[in-house]
């Protein structure tokens, strides 16, 4: 038990030091920064979006279609960190394994582009 | 090849007929049909001389037909004097009927279809007489059973034809059920069903036994008792004679060859044929000779109160059946066949010539509305009367030697058996002269009582092609008894041969001779009585019957109802089944098995198909949780078995 | 390790993704309608990759470290997958020009639903296996919601996407369960680990349970069928007959595979639950299917009874029964192609029809026709000779020397009260008035298929034996433990 708690020691350090930080962070902004509020510095932003609303209300599919193309790429990067850390141990193999992913997603890419789909008018 | 011919041009004939009827027209089918049948006739005769007359049987073997094991049955013509005598029979009234018939069905439509019958029933006829087994025996007893249901529903447009076909059909599958259960029970004792080794190991199974239900029965007795019971579906006995007054709902010439002369003595042939057997068995004989007098006297009662022309003969067929049975009981077979001979054509001559009257009052056959036709029918009268006198046992007659030898054998046989025939015998000889000349008053004498003057005056006589069959049938009711009595039943029976088997001290034919004077004119006394009694009550004093019958209210209506038998039939039997049939349809096969069965489960089916469309409701949400549902009933699964 | 030999087994299927890619390259750069070409090519594809599946004969081969395999069962079943594609891509380009939903993307989803297909087919891991099977779905989901103009294909393509998610949840909680409990998630360490336990951990059942729910979504057995016949309604017809007879072959061949390999052993355990799938099934392919009027709902449900007596076969698990359920899917492809072909046929005054009593008369109006789609529903109901009695025949029989007597008999009773919905439509057509006829001539290709599938079905009994010797070699490869 005292060795598996010690195991997680880090990850309490690291908390400590996250919520540490952020609250320093926040009471520094708020004590050194102006503060002049008005309404529209009040309100909350969304996507263009009343935060606080009837939620069965028409909306511009195309937020949703940017934000949907845009979450493949940003898994795109996210797979693309451990790579870069590993790419030592997997060798040529693992480099063209991404190359090749990294092409597809390319073909993806090049396809929405010429349909249209990045277009916002 | 003679014997061959024999049997075989009327098939020959009978299949050009029916099937080459419509190119062959009416009158080449007549020409046909007529040509094979006398050539036949005259090929028999020639077969009678040579082994009835010589003394010589064979048998002719045609073809194996089944070989199955240990079962073994061939086609073949079984030639012997028995078998001649019933081909000369059956070939030569045939014949005449078939001539016969070209008169008498002229305007009828389907004359080809007639005659092919009539060949196909004369085919069947001789296969049943030549039979050398049991098998091929039962393949021309069916076979006269559905010529004699074709022609009797001939007239197919009348339902009372119809349900008489129907009637005959089914009461002869009673009789023809024990007949097959002992073709069978011959094929388990003897192991085979020829006839040569059957009869010839007949003795050694006499007074065996064998357990059934817990009785100890006589082998050949139960034998020769299922055999008997097809006779006596065949001959028409007590208590299965119902059919044979409806079938006269059939044209005239087919009572007279079929329902007279031929296929309802098949039970006597039978009998006769099995006499080794029954010889054996002297409980079935008992029985044979009881049934035989008790029918004897039974048609012979309900004879006396018919008024349809027809049925009075056909109960007097039935009465002289059962002479015939009761002689075959008491072991004189010769007596019960030379009956059977001599009855052949003074019946067939008495039906044909009832025919000539119906012909001539165009299809009238109840004799209350007949009389006086002596003068327009001369010949037919006359005819009548020889037919009449031989049937009454008129001495010089043929009746009258083959009757009074049956009768003086039940006198000779003695015991209670014999004086029960005997009585029988004689009282139903006195009540046949009577009804026979009551016949012959009614038609002839008096005044025509028809109620349609036109039928009176169209009144005539019957065409030449009708009246020549007609002589050669009188000429056969003179001298058939006078001429072969002495080879049939004269001292040491030399006709029969081997063909026929009686036991010493089974000879009271033989005995018969030495009867004393008394019992041979008893008969003879009795007739005559019955004829003069007729004279009284129906030319002296018509209006007595009238009377005697209002007297005797209920004496009468038993008599007249033939003593009630179909009532108790129909009561007993027909109509228990009716309600049986028809509970089983309505209930059982209508409410039970459709119910449950096909009506049912298509009802149910659609049923579920709704069910199951009504799962399908559109809603995500619904279908997600039965995808939850299932796995979790997996996973419950797994987790109540705990493991494999 | 050399490269070529590493990646040889998988050939067929890199090809075909490249393909696939490149044809949607093609098709965005091109100018003019580009529908039409990308479909003749995609064929061409789907050609050139059914000859490097089966030209190469070189028994079992294994790529990436185990995870996919190639064998003779394989090569079958990927055979019938690419045939079925081919016939996908063929039977719709008609149908789709007339809607007015020509768009070249079709032709490249079926291509990419086919690489998923095939990866499902050769999967020998619970990770190839998901990642297949999703390649799959996702085409397919696209694909029910093709016509994008119209309620019920989008209706069809939400409900699909949703209830197949649920599923893919299902199957993938079931292989963590699996992966927890044997510590593997190789087909063949699994075997070999259930093999070796004393008692089979409870988990492990559990998880089979769950993943054998995924699958069972995927054949759209009862009672995970739900989605079949709303989405066949919904989706486009060609789409609809690519659901039929295509995804449906992978999706049983997986099933195949997962249940015999990792599971082989454990029979018993399996069994019990098929069983259950496939007498429900069956059961309610036929009695549901009684109540329809929709020509495409009722093949849903044609589409379910199949799928349980395939499931007959399963469930014996004998070689006669992974036999009997490959020459089942065999014919059911072609049964079903000619079936789907008639039915994208039916077209009146511009429009596409598919109600039951149009097909009213039409003995009288065609008589060709009619007698084609009268043999394809004898078949499909399994009157013999035709094709479909001897589909039937043989999972029957393999059910019965197995000794699993109850499900070949109700199986049995499922295809007489089966049998009353496809004779209904051929007593629609040869006793019925004729009802107004349809548009004609039926397209070349399309009417070349419906020919072909009804000549196969009616003369199958001639000359059965290369179909059955080669599910005879499938069902040895599979049987085969290694």
């Amino acid at each position: 038990m005292e060795a598996m708690l010690g195991e997680y020691l880090p990850i309490l350090i690291f908390l400590g030091i996250a919520i540490g930080l952020s609250a320093v962070i926040v009471a520094a902004s708020w004590v050194a920064g102006p503060n002049n509020p008005d309404a529209e510095k009040l309100s909350a932003y969304e996507c263009g979006f009343e935060p606080f609303s009837d939620s069965r209300k028409q909306f511009d599919v195309r937020f949703y279609l940017v934000s949907i193309l845009f979450i493949i790429f940003d898994l795109e990067v996210a797979f693309l960190f451990p790579w870069a850390i590993t790419l030592g141990d997997i060798g040529v193999y693992g480099f063209w394994s991404m190359m090749v992913f990294l092409g597809v997603l390319t073909v993806g890419f090049v396809y929405e582009w010429k349909k249209g789909a990045l277009e916002w008018e | 090849m003679l014997y061959g011919l024999i049997v075989f041009l009327p098939l020959i004939a009978a299949i050009v007929a029916g099937f080459g009827g419509r190119a062959l027209g009416d009158r080449g089918a007549q020409v046909v049909t007529c040509g094979a049948l006398i050539v036949s006739a005259l090929l028999s005769g020639v077969a009678f001389y040579q082994v009835a007359w010589k003394g010589q049987p064979v048998t002719v073997e045609l073809l194996t037909w089944i070989d199955s094991g240990a079962f073994d049955v061939m086609w073949s013509l079984r030639i012997d004097q028995l078998t001649a005598v019933m081909l000369v029979v059956v070939t030569w009234v045939s014949a005449v009927v078939h001539v016969y018939s070209v008169g008498y069905m002229a305007h009828d439509p389907h004359i080809p279809r007639f005659m092919a019958y009539l060949s196909l029933f004369t085919f069947a006829m001789l296969m049943l007489v030549t039979s050398d087994n049991f098998v091929q025996l039962y393949f021309g007893w069916e076979g006269v059973g559905l010529a004699s249901y074709l022609l009797i529903g001939f007239w197919y447009h009348k339902p009372s034809a119809n349900a008489a076909a129907i009637k005959a059909f089914v009461v002869n599958r009673i009789g023809d059920f024990g007949f097959g259960l002992g073709i069978c029970g011959v094929f388990l004792v003897f192991g085979t069903v020829e006839f040569d080794p059957v009869f010839q190991t007949a003795p050694g199974f006499a007074g065996k036994t064998f357990e059934f239900l817990g009785m100890k029965l006589d082998m050949l007795t139960v034998i020769c008792l299922l055999l008997f019971m097809g006779a006596m579906g065949k001959s028409a006995q007590v208590p299965l004679h119902t059919w044979l007054p409806d079938a006269m709902e059939g044209p005239t010439p087919v009572s007279a060859l079929i329902h007279a002369a031929t296929m309802v003595t098949a039970g006597v042939f039978l009998v006769a044929r099995c006499s080794p057997l029954f010889e054996y068995a002297p409980d079935a004989l008992a029985v044979v000779a009881c049934i035989g007098a008790f029918t004897a006297f039974f048609a012979a009662t309900v004879g006396l109160c018919q008024n349809d022309i027809k049925r009075v003969i056909a109960y007097s067929t039935c009465s002289q059946l059962g002479y015939m049975f009761f002689a075959a009981g008491l072991s004189a077979y010769a007596a019960a066949i030379f009956h059977l001979f001599t009855h052949a054509f003074f019946k067939a001559l008495l039906f044909l010539g009832s025919g000539s009257v119906i012909h001539g009052m165009s299809g009238e056959q109840d004799m209350r509305r007949m009389g006086g036709l002596l003068a327009p029918l001369k010949i037919t009268y006359v005819l009548m009367w020889i037919g009449s006198l031989a049937l009454a046992g008129v001495p010089l007659f043929a009746g009258y030697y083959s009757k009074d030898a049956i009768v003086e054998t039940a006198f000779m046989a003695g015991g209670k058996l014999g004086s029960f025939a005997f009585v029988m015998g004689v009282a139903a000889a006195f009540m046949t002269a009577f009804y026979s000349w009551r016949l012959l008053f009614m038609t002839f004498h008096g005044q025509n009582r028809h109620p349609d003057r036109h039928v009176i005056e169209h009144a005539h006589e019957s065409p030449a092609v009708m009246l020549v069959p007609l002589y050669v049938l009188a000429a056969g009711s003179i001298f058939a008894g006078a001429l072969f009595a002495q080879a049939f039943i004269g001292e040491g029976s030399p006709i029969f041969g081997a063909s026929i088997l009686v036991l010493p001290g089974h000879d009271a034919l033989a005995q018969a001779h030495h009867a004393p004077l008394w019992v041979k004119l008893a008969p003879v006394a009795v007739g005559l009585a019955g004829i003069a009694l007729a004279w009284w009550m129906y030319v002296r004093r018509p209006d007595l019957p009238g009377k005697l019958a209002a007297m005797h209210g209920d004496a009468h209506r038993f008599l007249l109802n033939k003593w009630y038998f179909d009532e108790l039939y129909d009561a007993l039997f027909v109509r228990p089944a009716k309600w049986l049939g028809h509970a089983l349809w309505k209930r059982g096969d209508g409410k039970v098995i459709d119910g449950l069965g096909p009506d049912g489960i298509a009802a149910l089916t659609l049923d579920i198909a709704k069910r199951a469309t009504r799962l399908q409701t559109g809603y995500v949400y619904h279908y997600a949780f039965a995808m939850l549902i299932g796995v979790a009933l997996l996973v419950s699964w797994y987790l109540y078995r705990g493991g494999m | 390790m050399s490269w070529t030999s590493a990646f040889a087994p998988v050939l067929p299927e890199i090809w075909l993704a490249a393909a696939a890619m490149a044809l949607l390259l093609l098709g965005v750069f091109q100018k003019e309608d580009p529908f039409a070409r990308i479909s003749r090519l995609a064929v061409g594809a789907l050609a050139v990759t059914f000859v490097l599946v089966v030209g190469r004969d070189d028994g079992r081969v294994a790529a990436f470290d185990g995870l996919f395999v190639v064998d003779e069962f394989a090569r079958f079943m990927k055979g019938l997958v690419l045939i079925g594609s081919a016939l996908a891509i063929v039977l719709a380009e008609d149908w789709l020009v007339k809607e007015r939903a020509q768009r070249f993307e079709y032709p490249v989803l079926v291509l990419l639903a086919t690489v998923g297909m095939m990866a499902m087919i050769s999967a020998n891991d619970l990770v190839s296996l998901y990642v297949g099977l999703e390649l799959q779905s996702m085409a397919l989901y696209v694909l029910a919601a093709f016509q994008r103009d119209a309620v019920r294909s989008t209706e069809a393509g939400l409900k699909y996407f949703v209830l197949g998610a649920l599923a893919s949840g299902m199957l993938l909680y079931g292989a963590s369960l699996l992966y927890g409990f044997t510590g593997t998630t190789g087909f063949e360490p699994m075997a070999a680990r259930l093999r070796e336990a004393n008692q089979l951990p409870l988990g492990a059942l559990i998880g089979m349970a769950f993943l054998i729910a995924g699958l069972a979504f995927k054949v759209s057995a009862v009672p995970f069928h739900m989605w079949t016949p709303d989405v066949y309604e919904g989706a486009p017809t060609p789409v609809t007959a690519f659901f039929a007879f295509t995804p449906k072959i992978a999706a049983m061949a997986l099933f195949m595979r997962t249940m015999m390999t990792p599971f082989g052993d454990i029979g018993p355990a399996w069994q019990q639950i098929l069983v259950v799938l496939s007498i429900a099934s069956m059961g309610l392919g036929a009695y549901a299917a009684i109540g329809q009027d929709n020509i495409k709902r009722l093949m849903a449900y044609s589409s379910i009874g199949h799928v349980g007596y395939a499931l007959v076969g399963l469930t014996a698990g004998t070689g006669e029964g992974l036999r009997g359920v490959a020459i089942y899917l065999a014919i059911y492809l072609a049964m079903n192609a000619g079936a789907f072909a008639i039915i994208l046929g039916m077209r009146r005054r511009g429009q596409a029809v598919e109600e039951i009593p149009e097909l009213a008369g039409l003995a009288k109006t065609e008589p060709l026709t009619a007698a084609g789609l009268a043999v394809l529903l004898f078949s499909l109901a399994g009157v013999p000779p035709m094709a479909g009695f001897f589909g039937k025949f043989y999972v029957f029989m393999a059910a019965v020397n197995a000794g699993l007597f109850v499900l070949a008999v109700l199986g049995v009773l499922a295809s007489v009260v089966g049998a009353f919905y496809y004779l209904r439509i051929v007593k629609l057509m040869y006793f019925d008035p004729p009802a107004e006829p349809f548009e004609r001539p039926m397209p070349g290709a399309v009417g070349a298929v419906a020919a072909a599938s009804a000549l196969f079905t009616l003369l199958f009994f001639a000359w059965p034996a290369p179909l059955v010797a080669g599910a005879e070699a499938a069902a040895q490869a599979l049987l085969r433990l290694p």
